[in-house]
């Protein structure tokens, strides 16, 4: 089962995703994509520890490359989140460059290893600003992901002040 | 009349194609268009890009706006939701935000089927598909 869970920030995603989470039997893996950069960085990162203490999942930090990343078979599967890990393959080195399709090709290809994929993404794409072009460019590659994980997802959620809205599938917890 | 509507990049065009049997060409983009096309185009998209350029000549966006509703009143329009940041400092900026809401807010009263696409999935917010 895949499951994109999205909607804005600081809006409840990352405690849905682990409610739906601890519903999953298996050995259950979390994929960290955050590169630890400042002290709010750690201050989410803290947080979020915090919140999956006790929990008994395996972190894995994985800042590229999720396809490639060395995980069991059959076990499920927490990525946290999808706007950081597009970012990090966007402005790797000096380079600036459009990570959609091998973000996409590296989703599905991690899908095909585990049972249960969990992915928390970002919405960013309202608030009607006319940013740099880097960042337009990092808005459009971050919502075409979106678009092409939900096509074969099994689920959609938006998250709405912790409120979980099925946009496709359905709202399992 | 329909609206489809949705943040930025969320595949309303590609909803409109879908769901409301129009072709590619029959699209007009309201960054580029003639104002005077708007009132016979079957598919107007990004019309708050036109509600910008009708502010840029002194026009009043809403008055186009209701006179779009009556002329063209079986066109589809697609504008992106652009309310949900910080109301932005400048006059302009701010002013134009209320232009788009206002505008939206008519385009649907107006609508027999309002859509909202995110990640490329459309809900019907309002009408037959709901």
């Amino acid at each position: 089962m895949i499951t994109l869970v999205t909607g804005g920030s600081k809006c409840g995603k990352s405690r849905y995703a682990e409610k739906l989470f601890s519903l999953f039997g298996g050995e259950k893996y979390y994929i960290a994509t955050m590169v630890p950069f400042g002290a709010e960085a750690w201050e989410i990162i803290a947080r979020h520890r915090k919140m999956r203490e006790g929990k008994g999942y395996v972190t894995v930090e994985c800042q590229r490359d999720v396809g490639s990343v060395e995980v069991p078979e059959n076990i499920g599967i927490l990525l946290e989140c999808m706007g950081n890990l597009c970012a990090n393959e966007m402005f790797a080195e000096n380079d600036i460059l459009k990570p959609a399709d091998k973000i996409v090709s590296d989703i599905k290809s991690l899908s095909e290893r585990v049972s249960e994929l969990i992915i928390v993404t970002n919405e960013v794409s309202c608030d009607g600003i006319d940013y740099s072009p880097e960042t337009m460019l990092y808005i459009s590659q971050l919502s075409e992901i979106n678009r092409r994980i939900s096509e074969f997802a099994d689920n959609v959620i938006e998250c709405v002040y912790g409120i979980p809205v099925p946009r496709k599938g359905a709202v399992i917890c | 009349m329909k609206l489809i509507t949705g943040g930025a990049y969320q595949g309303k065009a590609e909803t409109a194609l879908k769901l409301f049997g129009i072709r590619k060409e029959d699209i007009i983009s309201g960054e580029d268009c003639e104002f005077e096309e708007v009132l016979t185009a079957k598919c107007i998209r990004d019309y708050h890009r036109l509600v910008s350029r009708l502010m840029d000549t002194g026009a009043d966006p809403v008055e186009f706006t209701k006179r779009l509703c009556r002329e063209n009143s079986s066109c589809i329009l697609i504008m992106n939701e652009i309310g949900c940041g910080i109301v932005p400092m400048e006059r302009k900026e701010r002013v134009y935000r209320e232009n788009v809401g206002r505008c939206g807010c008519i385009i649907a009263a107006e609508s027999d089927e309002v859509v909202r696409v995110i990640c490329g999935i459309a809900h019907f917010l309002k009408g037959e598909g709901k």
